[in-house]
């Protein structure tokens, strides 16, 4: 049986046209929902942006003696280094910290006048990788022998804001917690909207079924054009879901980042190319499991 | 053309079966009529035939093929052997005439080629050359009968089933039918009509199979409706 496939493309357009309402209906809830779903995946986007730009604040500092021989403030910096998890080591020193510190009270320039000599400690700041290892790599600098010969006292001279960080590290996760869920729980949710509506438009259309299947049409004959039809639904309203999001998100980013300065709203490319994908996979998924679940309820014999 | 043995169909347990202990041959070539009362089970033969619904036991041959033993895959290629024509035509409303008889091809993959040339021959066979172009409502119920026949016949099957075909039509208009369907026989076809159309059935004198509480009662070769009842 050689049916092109050119047959099944007419007979979609064909039956777009008759059951033009039906398939009105299904689009614009396939529209909606893939909107929703998509909103959620941006939100979740910006705030998770956000969580991660929060982390990547957490750093080590330690605070060295004065005196402290450059050869074991050296010993240090190279085991700390050799550390896997360890982005960056950056040694800040007397002087550097003194400008810095003049720096942050220029407008009270009595502080400094008060100032005998150099008080401040030289000091390494220790970035890392992944900012939530922060606990452990404390641990182990806090084992490094060469720690012990560049410092008064592990206790006070090794700072990484133990509860800020832990209480930030919480927060980010329940947050990441909640989008991850939410957009799962509104994706399953459009999934059955969506099935149900591709349902109901076949179910409309059942006498015609009926017929086929009476004059000896196979199954896949059958199906094939409501597969199509479910497919090219589920696209068009992914496409318009993708064009209105990528088109509102154009125009809102640059208005929080003018009116939210102090939070660091932005979305990359690569995040709206895996929108765009997310919700034409959906939309495939979904056209093909919907159309096929119901189309099967009527091929039964 | 059709073999029967021991069928019985019992659609709800505890209930009467609506076929029992069915044993019918036709041959080919055959015109027959199946009578009964209303719920003797008549469409219940007709389906079994048609393979929309599975016996209980028994054995049914049609066409050459085992239908109680057939793979699901294998059922649209049983259907494409045989015609079937219903009481409430089962017409696509949004198609013409030519349309609905051209879908029968489509659907089991025939040309463009062969579907121009046979649809106007069998829409022509069952007078209707005039209404190719007509929709399902712009005709008469007798005209709609001969579309879904003209589709039961367009692939030409060795076999046509009809359940209750002239069901709501007038006498005149039955009678038509009747003939159209007589002449189909003419060409080799195999017909079987369920009906409860009494006249009909005494008029043309063909073989009679009656079925009462789901077991035949009667299998004549020339025979009539019934005595009486
Ligand atoms: N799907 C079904 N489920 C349960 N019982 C059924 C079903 N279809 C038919 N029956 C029963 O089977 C019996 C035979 O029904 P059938 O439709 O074959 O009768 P019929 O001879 O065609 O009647 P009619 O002349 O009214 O069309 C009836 O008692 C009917 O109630
Ligand atoms: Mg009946």
């Amino acid at each position: 049986m050689a049916i092109s496939p050119g047959y099944f493309i007419g007979e979609a357009w064909s039956s777009f046209r008759r059951n033009w309402v039906m398939s009105l209906v299904a689009v614009t809830i396939i529209y909606i929902s893939l909107l929703l779903v998509g909103t959620f995946f941006l939100t979740g986007a910006i705030v998770n942006r956000i969580a991660t730009s929060f982390e990547q604040k957490v750093s080590i500092s330690i605070f060295m003696k004065d005196g402290a021989a450059p050869a074991d403030v050296q010993a240090l910096q190279g085991d700390m280094q050799k550390d896997p998890r360890v982005d960056s080591v950056s040694y800040v020193s007397k002087t550097q910290a003194l400008e810095r510190f003049k720096e942050r009270t220029k407008n009270s320039p009595q502080l400094v006048e008060q100032l005998r000599g150099n008080p401040l400690p030289a000091s390494f700041e220790v970035k890392l990788k992944d900012p939530r290892q922060v606990a452990a790599v404390v641990k182990t600098i806090k084992a490094d022998p060469a720690l012990a010969k560049v410092i008064k006292n592990a206790e006070e001279d090794v700072h990484w804001g133990q509860t800020i960080v832990e209480n930030l590290f919480a927060a980010t996760g329940i947050v990441r917690l909640f989008v991850l869920v939410f957009v799962i729980l509104l994706l399953v949710v459009s999934l059955v909207l969506i099935g149900n509506t591709i349902r109901l438009a076949i179910y409309s259309r059942r006498k015609e079924i009926g017929i086929m299947r009476l004059v000896g049409a196979s199954n896949g004959f059958i199906r094939t054009p409501f597969l199509f039809e479910g497919v090219f639904q589920s696209v068009v309203g992914a496409l318009l879901a993708s064009g209105t999001l990528l088109a509102a998100q154009a125009f809102l980013v640059p208005w929080l980042q003018r009116n939210l300065r102090f939070l660091p709203v932005s979305i990359s490319g690569t995040t709206l190319a895996q929108l765009t994908g997310l919700l034409l996979l959906s939309a495939v998924v979904i056209g093909l499991a919907g159309s096929g679940a119901a189309v099967r309820r009527y091929l039964k014999v | 053309m059709i073999s029967m043995k021991n069928v019985s169909k019992v659609y709800i347990a505890d209930k009467p079966p609506a076929l029992s202990d069915i044993d019918v041959d036709i041959a080919q070539g055959e015109f027959t009529f199946l009578v009964g009362h209303s719920g003797s089970g008549k469409s219940t033969l007709i389906k079994l035939l048609l393979r929309e619904i599975l016996p209980t036991t028994g054995e049914i041959i049609v066409a050459g093929q085992d239908v109680v033993h057939m793979r699901n895959w294998k059922i649209p290629f049983l259907r494409r052997n045989i015609g079937c024509v219903f009481q409430d035509f089962k017409l696509l409303p949004n198609k013409t005439s030519y349309e609905n008889v051209a879908f029968a091809l489509e659907v089991i993959g025939k040309s463009k080629h062969v579907i121009r040339t046979q649809v106007p021959e069998v829409l022509k066979l069952v007078g209707l050359d005039d209404k190719a172009e007509s929709y399902p409502d712009e005709l008469s119920g007798g005209e709609q009968q001969r579309v879904s026949i003209a589709r039961a016949f367009v692939n030409r099957p060795p076999l046509l089933l009809a359940d209750e075909p002239t069901g709501n039509l007038d006498p005149a208009t039955s009678l038509g039918i009747m003939s159209l369907l007589n002449r189909i026989n003419k060409t080799g076809t195999t017909v079987v009509i369920a009906t409860h159309d009494r006249e009909m059935v005494d008029s043309m004198r063909k073989r009679v199979i009656a079925l009462e509480n789901g077991k035949v009662i009667r299998d004549q070769s020339r025979g009539v409706y019934g005595y009486g009842d």
